[in-house]
């Protein structure tokens, strides 16, 4: 990659300088473009500020990075095992339209109109969550809608660092409220092997394991759940190429080791406790593990940083409290999933949580 | 005695992010004036502690062969007859990095099974040396960040220090000069050097810093030292080593793929952003603080809370500023509300 990008580099450099000093002098072009060059500028060269005050020296490791392996592990995770299992027509329309509306759309307008200095790289992640947690013959409206209201929304908050819930799970709150017939009927069984033919809204709509499991008590085959040949959201199904590239982000310390533990380790406490106590009425344990967005919340949703608590010990906290809510959701009611109402509600909890451990940890 | 490795939660390995190969020749400069000599340290209390910090984690500072020079019993021998003749009733800890296990090896030979000298072999994770942590790992004792340890009867000296002690001591002859291990991006090569105390850094720098560079310069490291920008400032004991970076105060393309060319310069390699509560400062931590916590009091203008942190505690090691993805200035931050403590 390096001695590819060698010849173009002296070009690149001279040209961003030009275009940089020009709009530095001129008023209009610097109020309309000037945001949108800083972003673009960003994405491409490292900043030349220097270190002012002690330590002197940092440590190679900033928040693009940080970002790009949250979405390498997402690639991995959902992107590639989707367009096997549901074929590369049905993932790569909506991700373009995903990321047109949402980074290159919403969040451009926005550093026009809000002059923010930079197009955050967390528009790239919420992007990429919203055709994943969207069923897979959603229309490409809706998954434009989706992203662009996420960003939106992510943006009016303050951008990255500011999210007080998750910005995807957020939108797909509200889409679930708007267009319910879209995130109820819209999943197929996955077409591994058919690649070729275009299947798209032609195939056969089916039931979810849960909503299955919910009206007639059936359960699939853990092994079809493991890999992903069940029905589901478009990013959720491969459940073990997920855990793989979850624990890929544990291990690089990107994601907290402690709220998948405590989220998994919660649900299937509890679900074997009220299986015990109910029977067959409620879903078994390892039926629950498998199955939903339960392993794709818990990896990737409940794991992002700015949304949970700041204490490692309140996490623990909070991935329990997850899992309960999940469990209780999936249980007790007739809603077909819980995993997005529980990360939403332990967003919004992961306040008072934080201020408490705080503190009970410096007695205050 | 059974082999084991002590150390404490958090801390970085320097050592392995920044290796630097020294040149071994090492290089004599002589003062222009008349150098000034070796203080020979006072102790007003009884010392009844005495740790010989052999344990260096920074990888710009001293290496322990420039004054062991391979001929570690001697070394040993020399700490015997000062403790005999200077602290006769005080333990000595030999507290000695994992990576030299050839000189732990001997130091435990040589301790055998005596009652006064102690030997551990400590984890070589930055800042293992500092001497808060130093006296917390060795002794079990707490002593507060910047506080004298002498009062406490505890005595930390570099293996420089001994052996310049000997020399002036028991040898009775005056020592004018110290090695200095000299290091960075802006010079030309890594060195040891051996320099009269009262040179000016200006004359230690003749020669060594690359052309065409624009460089900073720090006494003691560019964590926890300070910068210099008056070059006649004159070399006394308390320095260690000077680094020199080079300043990198332009824009690199396509930074993703360089990781090397801006590491040890200067650059915040990345950009400033709003804390993004990734963790890491408090995995870091070596004394088990929240640094994040003083960043989000701070922004909110409540400096008086950051102190309920526990905030006494911090050793400014510097290690959550240089970890920060979102380059925030934790340190300079921790300082000013420490100092606003002070005042009140």
């Amino acid at each position: 990659m390096k001695k590819f990008l060698k010849p173009i580099e002296p070009f690149l450099d001279k040209g961003l300088n030009i275009a940089e000093s020009f709009i530095h002098t001129h008023r209009t072009a610097h109020f309309l473009f000037g945001g949108l060059f800083d972003a673009f500028d960003g994405l491409l060269r490292s900043p030349k500020e220097t270190t002012q005050t002690l330590p002197f020296i940092r440590n190679n490791y900033d928040v693009k990075r940080f970002m790009g392996a949250v979405l390498v592990a997402l690639v991995g995770g959902w992107v590639l095992p989707a367009m096997y299992l549901f074929g590369w027509q049905c993932v790569i329309p909506k991700l373009l339209i995903s990321f047109i509306a949402g980074t290159f759309i919403v969040d451009v307008l926005w550093v026009i109109i809000a002059r923010e200095d930079h197009i955050s790289e967390g528009g790239f992640v919420t992007c990429l969550f919203i055709p994943a947690i969207l069923p897979p013959q959603a229309p490409l409206w809706l998954v434009g809608l989706g992203a662009a209201l996420a960003i939106l929304f992510r943006n009016i908050l303050g951008g990255v660092g500011n999210n007080l819930v998750n910005p995807a799970l957020f939108s797909r709150l509200f889409l679930t409220i708007c267009f319910p017939a879209f995130l109820v009927t819209g999943y197929q069984m996955p077409l591994a092997g058919m690649q070729g033919t275009y299947a798209g809204l032609d195939a056969v709509t089916h039931a979810t394991p849960f909503t299955a499991f919910k009206t007639n008590g059936e359960i699939p085959s853990y092994l079809s759940l493991l890999l992903g040949t069940e029905t589901g959201s478009l990013g959720e199904t491969c459940r073990l190429a997920l855990i793989i590239s979850g624990l890929w982000l544990m291990k690089i310390k990107v994601a907290n080791w402690r709220i998948p533990v405590s989220y998994l380790g919660s649900v299937f406490v509890l679900s074997v406790f009220f299986s015990l106590i109910m029977g067959k009425t409620v879903a078994p344990p390892l039926f629950q593990l498998l199955s939903g967005g339960l392993i794709f919340g818990a990896f990737f949703m409940a794991t992002d940083p700015i949304t949970t608590t700041y204490n490692q010990t309140a996490k623990w906290i909070f991935g329990a409290g997850c899992g309960f809510v999940t469990v209780l959701i999936r249980d007790f009611t007739t809603l077909p999933e819980g995993v997005m109402y529980s990360i939403l509600l332990m967003n919004l909890l992961a306040i008072p949580i934080q201020s408490l451990m705080v503190k009970i940890r410096y007695r205050l | 005695m059974k082999k084991e490795t002590m150390g404490f939660k958090g801390g970085f390995h320097l050592l392995d992010a920044y290796p630097l190969s020294v040149c071994n020749i090492i290089d004599e400069i002589s003062s222009d004036s008349t150098p000034e000599t070796f203080q020979f340290p006072v102790f007003g209390q009884k010392i009844k502690h005495v740790i010989v910090n052999l344990c260096p984690t920074e990888p710009w500072a001293l290496p322990n062969w420039v004054i062991l020079k391979h001929k570690t019993i001697v070394f040993f021998n020399m700490i015997k007859e000062i403790q005999k003749t200077y602290f006769s009733d005080a333990r000595l800890y030999l507290a000695i990095t994992e990576k030299e296990d050839r000189v732990v090896e001997e130091a435990r030979n040589f301790a055998g099974g005596e009652d006064w000298i102690r030997v551990f072999s400590l984890s070589a994770k930055y800042p293992q040396d500092d001497p808060v942590i130093l006296t917390k790992i060795v002794l079990g004792m707490d002593v507060n960040f910047g506080q004298d340890t002498k009062p406490f009867g505890i005595l930390i000296l570099d293996p420089q220090t001994i052996s310049a002690m000997h020399e002036q001591g028991i040898m009775r002859k005056d020592v004018t000069s110290r090695y200095l291990a000299l290091s960075g991006t802006g010079l030309r090569e890594n060195e040891i050097i051996h320099v009269e105390l009262g040179t000016s850094v200006e004359k230690i720098l003749k020669n060594k810093v690359r052309e065409a560079v624009t460089f900073r310069v720090f006494i003691n490291g560019p964590l926890r030292g300070k910068e210099i920008t008056d070059f006649s400032q004159k070399i006394d004991w308390s320095v260690n080593n000077i680094v020199v970076l080079e300043e990198k105060n332009r824009k690199a393309l396509f930074p993703m793929f360089k990781a090397d060319e801006l590491a040890f310069t200067t650059n915040l390699i990345g950009e400033s952003r709003r804390c993004v509560y990734c963790n890491f400062c408090d995995d870091i931590c070596p004394v088990d603080l929240e640094p994040a916590l003083y960043y989000h009091s701070y922004v909110r203008g409540e400096k008086h809370k950051a102190r309920l942190y526990n905030m006494g505690k911090c050793i400014e090691c510097g290690l959550c500023s240089f970890i920060c993805p979102s380059k925030l200035e934790l340190q300079k931050i921790i300082i000013e509300c420490k100092a606003l403590g002070k005042h009140e």
